[in-house]
C-alpha cells in the first residue's frame, strides 16, 4: 500500500496535545465541535489518531508561506 | 407609531401548534359557510366575520378597534367534525406509525438502543450534522422488531397510500388453506412422493383427527399449527389483509406515545406532541390574508382561500348532520374522506396523486403552499426580492466631461426622486427656497412634513404660502441636486463594482450620463444599455455610500488587486499619439491639451524651436498630470522601458499597460501610493488630456486604411497559391500512403494537422506582407499597438486573408455525405473545400467562403450563449454557498453559526487590494521606511538624531528581559 503521508503534496498532519488544543480553542473562542472536520478514514491522518482528536495541519500556502489549520477527527 | 421601538430577536423556535392554542388565538368560531347577507353585511360567525379584521377603509376592527391598514387581522377557527391528517406531516406520521407499538404506543426500541440514539442525536447536534440521518436510523431499527419489547404485541407493517391514507398490513391464513395443503401433499410432477395425513400429523405434531379436519376445511389451523404445516410442506399459507387506519385511530395511537420516547426521534415534546399532527381544529386565516374584491358590477369576488374554506365548512356540516342522523358507516367514511381532501387541498393544492381543487372556471386554486412556493412566492418574490421606491431606470449615454465619480441625472428624474431634509435654524432659508420653488421648479420640493407628523404635498398653488410656514423641526422632501450621493447599478450585478455610489449632476434630456472610464466595472456600453439609480433615504446610508461605495473607492478590484478603472479605447489611442513620437506643441496647443485639467499654467518650455518659438513635448504635457515625486520604471505596452523620475516621464510610450483598465501600471501605483482621490484626479485628467490629444491629431479609420497596393496583393496571392500547392502535395502523399504519422496520431489526423499548419502559416505570411505596407501612423496599427482596440490578427484578416474557418477546433467537415457542400467532389481534401478563406475582409469573400465563415461565426455565438448561462448558474450556486461567510475581527472566516471556515482569511490575512500584488514586484520595505521617516521628521538632523538614538539599558531583572541586557546575544537563529 502507498503511504500517502509520505507524498510531497500531502501536508503534515499531527495530533494536537490537550494543552495546545486548549490554547487554540481559547484563541478562537470556540468549542471543539466548531472546528472544521476530518474523517477518521482519511488516509492522510496519522495511524494513532482517534475520533475526537484534533489534528494540526501545516501546509504550504500560495499567499502565506505556511498556513496552519486545525481539524476535528469525526466518525 | 406606538410600539415601534426596534427589538432584538433573541431566539426563534419551531414546533407544532396544539388545538387549544388555535382556539385561544381565535377571534371567533366559524360555523356558517356564507360570507355576506343580502344587504352586503358580513354574517356573524361566517367566513367574513368582522372580528377577523377589516379590509374596507373607514371601518373599525371588532376585535382590536384599529382601522384597516393598522389592524393585521385575527384568526378564527373551525371545529372539525372528525380529525383529519395534516398533509405537511404525512412522512413523519408514517415514520411514527412504523416505529411505535400498535398496542402500547411505545417506541419499539430497548432501553440500550434508545440511549444510543439519544447520544447520537446530541452528538449530531453538536457537530451540526443532519438530525434526520439519526432519526431515520432509529426508525429503521425499530421497524425490525416483530414484537413490542414492552407489551409483547405483534407488530404489523404500515402501508402508506399517498397522500393521507394509512393501512395496517397483517398476514392472515388464506381462505383456501385446505386446498393448498392438499395440493402440496399430492406433490408436484409424475414421480413426486405423496404425503399421507399420517405422515403430516407426525411431522407437525398435530393430532391426526385435527389434520383431517383441517384438510376438510372445517377447522382453521392456529398460528403455531399453520407454521408447522408450512414448514413440513414448504408452502406459504398466508395472504395479506389490510386494515385502514382512520385519523382518529392514529390520533389515539399517538396520544399514548410517552414523552421520553419522542425525544429519541429528535422531537421536543414540550413544543410538539405527535397527535397535534392530526387536526381537530382548523385555523381560519384573517380576512386580510384573503381579501375579497368588489368587481365593477358590484359583485364580490372571493379569494381562493375563502372558496376553499367554504368547501370545508359545508362538508364539515354535512358530516355532522349525517352522523347525528345515524347514517351508515359507508357514507360517514366517504364524507370523512371528502373532508380530508378539502383540508388537504386547502394547505397544498399540488399534491401528486390527488386532483387539484379547481375554481369554477377550471383554474386550479392557489392555496396556502402555492402562496409560499417558487420564484413568485412569498419568500423569493416578496421577502428576499422587493420593488422599491426612490429608484429610477433609463438608458445610459457617455459624457466625458463628467468626473468618474459623477452621474448625469435627467432633471425629470431629479424632480421625482427626493432627499429628506431635516430643517434646522441653519438651513431654514435653504429649505424655504426649495419649497417655494414648488414641485415643478428644479431645486424644489415635493412634500413637507410638519412636526406633528402630518405630510403635506407641495403644489404649484400652495408652494409660496407653504414655504413661509416651514420652520425648524419640519422635514422637507427636496429634489435631488448636484452633489447628492446616489447608488448606481447595472445588471447583471456579478461583482461588487456593479453597484457603486455616484454624485449627482442634474442635466437636461432623458438619459443617465456617465464617464466612459466607469464602463469596465459595470461592463456597460451605450448600445441601448439601461441602468438603475437609487436615491438614499437616510444620513447613515448616505455616509456609508460616500465612504465605501463611491466609484473612486472601487478603483482597485478585489479580484486581482489592480485597478479596474482606467483609460479605455480612444483614451489609449490618444495617449499613444501624444507620447509615441514625443511630438512638439506650441503654447496654444499645449494649453489646449491641458484645458480640461487642473493645470492652468504651463511649465518651463521643453525647448526653443528653429523659429525661436518655445515648444512643449508630449512627455512634458503628460508629466504635468503625474504626482511630483513619482518614480517608476517598468516595461511598457510596446515592449520598451517606461521611465518616470520625480514625476517626469523620461522615456517610453504611454498606452494600455501604463494607464489602461485592468492593471495599468501608473494608475495602479498612484492609487496604491497616493490614494484613491489622487488616482481619481489622475484618471479623469488622463482621459480628458487623451481626448484633447486625439482631437488635436485627428483619428479616423476607413476601408482605405486597410487596402494594400497591387504589388502586395499579388505577393499575398502567391503565398496562398503556394500554400494550396503544398496542401495538394500533402494530400497526394497521403493518397499514396507516403505520409508518416506523427506519434500518437492516425494518418488521417496527421494529414489534418499538417494541412492546418500549412494554412495557418499561409495566413500569417499574408498578414506579414500586408503589415509591411502599413506604416506606424495607420490608425488600425495605432490601435493595435497601443492596445486600445483590435489586434494585428484583426488587421491580418482585414488586409491579408481571413484564413481557416473552424468548427470544434477542426477544419469544416460537416454538411453532406463525404463533402462540405455540393460544389465539391466527395472526399475532396483540399483547403478550399474545407473552409479556408483566401480572401480578406477588404477584398470580400466568395459565397462559399462566406458560408464557411458563417459556420465558424455561428459556433462562436452559440459558445458565448451557452457559457453565459452556465457561468451564471455556477455563480448563483457559489453565492448561495458563500454568502453568509464573513471575515471576523480576529481574522478568521466564519459562517453564521460561528464555525470556522478559514483560520486566517486567504491564509495570509491580507486583502488583495491592500497589497502590492504580483510575483515580480517585491515590496520595497526600505523605500517605504524612508518615506515614512522623511515625512515624520522636518529636518535631516532630527531624523538622524532619531536614527542614532540608542535605548537606555534596562534596570529590570535579567530574567524579565534579556534582550536589552548588555552582552547577551540572541542565540537562536530564527
Amino acid at each position: 500500500m502507498v503511504d500517502v503521508s509520505q507524498h510531497e503534496l500531502v501536508p503534515e498532519h499531527t495530533i494536537l496535545d490537550e494543552d495546545a488544543l486548549d490554547e487554540v480553542l481559547e484563541e478562537y473562542d470556540i468549542d471543539r465541535t466548531d472546528l472544521p472536520k476530518i474523517k477518521r478514514s482519511d488516509p492522510a491522518l496519522p495511524d494513532e489518531a482517534e475520533i475526537g482528536d484534533v489534528i494540526k495541519i501545516v501546509r504550504n500556502s500560495r499567499t502565506a508561506d505556511q498556513a496552519v489549520v486545525y481539524r476535528l477527527v469525526v466518525e | 407609531m406606538q410600539n415601534s421601538t426596534p427589538k432584538d430577536i433573541g431566539q426563534l423556535s419551531f414546533g407544532l401548534m396544539q388545538p387549544e392554542e388555535y382556539r385561544e388565538m381565535s377571534a371567533t368560531k366559524i360555523i356558517t359557510a356564507d360570507t355576506y347577507d343580502d344587504d352586503g353585511f358580513p354574517i356573524d360567525m361566517g367566513l367574513m366575520d368582522p372580528r377577523l379584521g377589516v379590509i374596507d377603509p373607514g371601518l373599525e376592527c371588532k376585535t382590536c378597534g384599529k382601522h384597516s391598514g393598522s389592524c393585521n387581522g385575527h384568526f378564527g377557527h373551525i371545529e372539525l367534525a372528525a380529525p383529519v391528517i395534516h398533509v405537511g406531516f404525512t412522512k413523519l406520521i408514517r415514520r411514527l406509525l412504523r416505529g411505535t407499538c400498535r398496542e402500547c404506543s411505545k417506541l419499539l426500541l430497548t432501553e440500550d438502543e434508545r440511549d444510543e440514539f439519544r447520544e447520537d442525536i446530541t452528538e449530531s447536534r453538536k457537530l451540526g450534522r443532519d438530525l434526520n440521518d439519526v432519526t431515520k436510523a432509529a426508525i429503521r431499527q425499530a421497524r425490525k422488531k416483530d414484537r413490542c419489547p414492552f407489551c409483547g404485541e405483534i407488530q404489523y407493517d404500515i402501508d402508506h397510500e399517498k397522500p393521507t391514507t394509512y393501512y395496517e398490513v397483517q398476514q392472515v391464513l388464506t381462505s383456501e388453506y385446505s386446498q393448498e395443503i392438499a395440493a402440496a401433499m399430492q406433490g408436484e410432477g409424475e414421480d413426486a412422493e405423496r404425503m399421507s395425513p399420517d405422515e403430516l400429523a407426525e411431522q407437525t405434531d398435530i393430532d391426526l383427527t385435527r389434520i383431517n379436519e383441517i384438510l376438510s376445511g372445517s377447522f382453521r389451523p392456529r398460528e403455531s399449527q399453520r407454521k408447522a404445516i408450512e414448514k413440513a410442506l414448504d408452502i406459504d399459507l398466508t395472504e395479506e389483509d389490510t386494515n385502514k387506519l382512520m385519523p382518529s385511530d392514529i390520533r389515539d395511537w399517538f396520544e399514548n406515545i410517552p414523552d421520553e420516547d419522542i425525544t429519541v426521534l429528535g422531537i421536543d415534546p414540550a413544543k410538539s406532541r405527535p397527535e397535534w399532527m392530526i387536526l381537530t381544529v382548523l385555523p381560519v386565516p384573517p380576512v386580510t390574508a384573503r381579501p375579497s374584491i368588489t368587481l365593477d358590477n358590484g359583485q364580490r369576488s372571493e379569494d381562493d382561500l375563502t372558496h376553499k374554506l367554504v368547501d370545508i365548512i359545508r362538508i364539515n356540516q354535512r358530516f355532522m348532520e349525517n352522523r347525528e342522523a345515524g347514517a351508515p358507516q359507508l357514507i360517514i367514511e366517504d364524507l370523512w374522506e371528502l373532508l380530508q381532501y378539502h383540508v388537504t387541498t386547502f394547505m397544498d393544492n399540488e399534491i401528486s396523486g390527488t386532483p387539484p381543487a379547481r375554481h369554477r372556471s377550471g383554474r386550479p386554486l392557489k392555496t396556502l403552499s402555492q402562496r409560499l412556493k417558487g420564484k413568485e412566492g412569498r419568500f423569493r418574490g416578496s421577502l428576499s426580492g422587493k420593488r422599491v421606491n426612490f429608484s429610477a431606470r433609463t438608458v445610459i449615454s457617455p459624457d466625458p466631461t463628467l468626473s468618474l465619480n459623477e452621474v448625469g441625472v435627467p432633471d425629470r428624474v431629479a424632480k421625482e426622486m427626493t432627499q429628506t431634509m431635516n430643517v434646522t435654524e441653519r438651513n431654514l432659508d435653504e429649505a424655504r427656497r426649495f419649497v417655494s420653488n414648488g414641485p415643478e421648479g428644479h431645486p424644489g420640493a415635493n412634500y413637507v412634513r410638519r412636526p406633528d407628523g402630518r405630510r403635506l404635498k407641495v403644489t404649484e398653488k400652495n408652494c409660496e404660502q407653504l414655504a413661509e410656514k416651514v420652520e425648524a423641526g419640519w422635514e422637507v422632501n427636496r429634489h435631488l441636486i448636484d452633489g447628492d450621493i446616489v447608488i448606481f447599478n447595472r445588471q447583471p450585478s456579478l461583482h461588487r463594482m456593479s453597484i457603486m455610489a455616484h454624485e449627482v449632476v442634474v442635466m437636461p434630456y432623458k438619459t443617465f450620463r456617465l464617464n466612459t472610464v466607469v464602463c469596465p466595472p459595470y461592463n456597460a456600453d451605450f448600445d441601448g444599455d439601461e441602468m438603475n439609480m437609487h436615491a438614499l433615504q437616510n444620513e447613515e446610508a448616505r455616509a456609508e455610500a460616500r465612504v465605501l461605495m463611491r466609484v473612486q473607492e472601487q478603483i482597485l478590484s478585489p479580484r486581482f488587486g489592480e485597478n479596474i478603472i482606467g483609460a479605455i479605447q480612444d483614451h489609449i489611442s490618444g495617449m499613444y499619439l501624444l507620447t509615441a513620437d514625443n511630438p512638439r506643441f506650441n503654447e496654444t496647443q499645449a494649453l489646449d491639451l491641458l484645458r480640461a485639467t487642473r493645470i492652468d499654467e504651463l511649465p518651463e518650455p521643453s525647448g526653443i524651436d528653429d523659429e525661436g518659438e518655445p515648444f512643449w513635448t508630449g512627455y512634458d504635457v503628460f508629466s504635468e498630470l503625474l504626482p511630483d515625486d513619482l518614480d517608476l520604471e517598468f516595461t511598457g505596452t510596446v515592449g520598451e522601458p517606461v521611465v518616470i523620475e520625480d514625476g517626469q516621464l523620461i522615456e517610453g510610450t504611454i498606452a494600455e499597460d501604463e494607464v489602461g483598465e485592468f492593471g495599468g501600471e501608473i494608475v495602479d501605483t498612484i492609487t496604491k501610493v497616493y490614494g484613491n482621490t489622487r488616482a481619481r484626479i489622475f484618471i479623469n485628467e488622463v482621459s480628458t488630456l487623451a481626448m484633447r490629444a486625439i482631437m488635436h491629431f485627428g483619428f479616423s479609420i476607413g476601408i482605405d486604411d486597410e487596402t494594400i497596393p497591387e504589388e502586395a496583393q499579388s505577393r499575398i496571392d502567391e503565398t496562398i497559391e503556394d500554400a494550396n500547392d503544398r496542401v495538394e502535395e500533402l494530400i497526394e502523399a497521403y493518397e499514396n500512403n507516403e505520409l508518416e504519422s506523427l506519434p500518437g496520431r492516425t494518418i488521417d489526423e496527421t494529414l489534418e494537422m499538417k494541412i492546418m499548419q500549412t494554412l495557418s502559416r499561409a495566413r500569417d505570411n499574408a498578414g506579414n506582407i500586408a503589415d509591411e505596407h502599413f506604416d506606424d501612423e495607420n490608425p488600425a496599427v495605432v490601435m493595435a499597438n497601443s492596445g486600445a482596440r483590435g489586434s494585428m490578427l484583426n488587421l491580418t484578416q482585414m488586409a491579408g486573408a481571413v484564413g481557416q474557418q473552424a468548427v470544434r477546433g477542426e477544419r469544416i467537415n460537416r454538411g453532406y455525405e463525404d463533402r462540405t457542400l455540393s460544389h465539391y467532389e466527395q472526399n475532396d481534401l483540399s483547403a478550399e473545400a474545407h473552409g479556408f478563406v483566401e480572401n480578406s475582409y477588404t477584398s470580400g469573400l466568395t459565397p462559399r467562403e462566406f458560408f464557411f465563415h458563417a459556420m465558424g461565426g455561428r459556433e462562436g455565438l452559440v459558445d458565448t450563449a451557452v457559457r453565459t448561462s452556465k457561468s451564471g448558474y455556477l455563480q448563483r450556486r457559489l453565492i448561495n454557498a458563500l454568502h453568509e461567510l464573513e471575515t471576523q475581527y480576529d481574522g478568521t472566516v466564519r459562517d453564521s453559526s460561528d464555525t470556522i471556515i478559514q483560520f486566517e482569511f486567504g491564509e495570509d490575512g491580507t486583502s488583495p487590494v491592500k497589497v502590492s500584488s504580483g510575483d515580480d514586484n517585491d515590496i520595497d520595505v526600505a523605500q517605504i521606511a524612508d518615506r515614512v521617516l522623511d515625512t515624520e521628521f522636518e529636518s535631516e538632523a532630527a531624523k538622524n538624531e532619531f536614527l542614532s538614538t540608542s535605548s537606555e539599558l534596562t534596570n529590570l531583572s535579567e530574567h524579565a528581559d534579556n534582550r536589552l541586557v548588555e552582552g547577551s546575544e540572541v542565540t537562536s537563529d530564527d
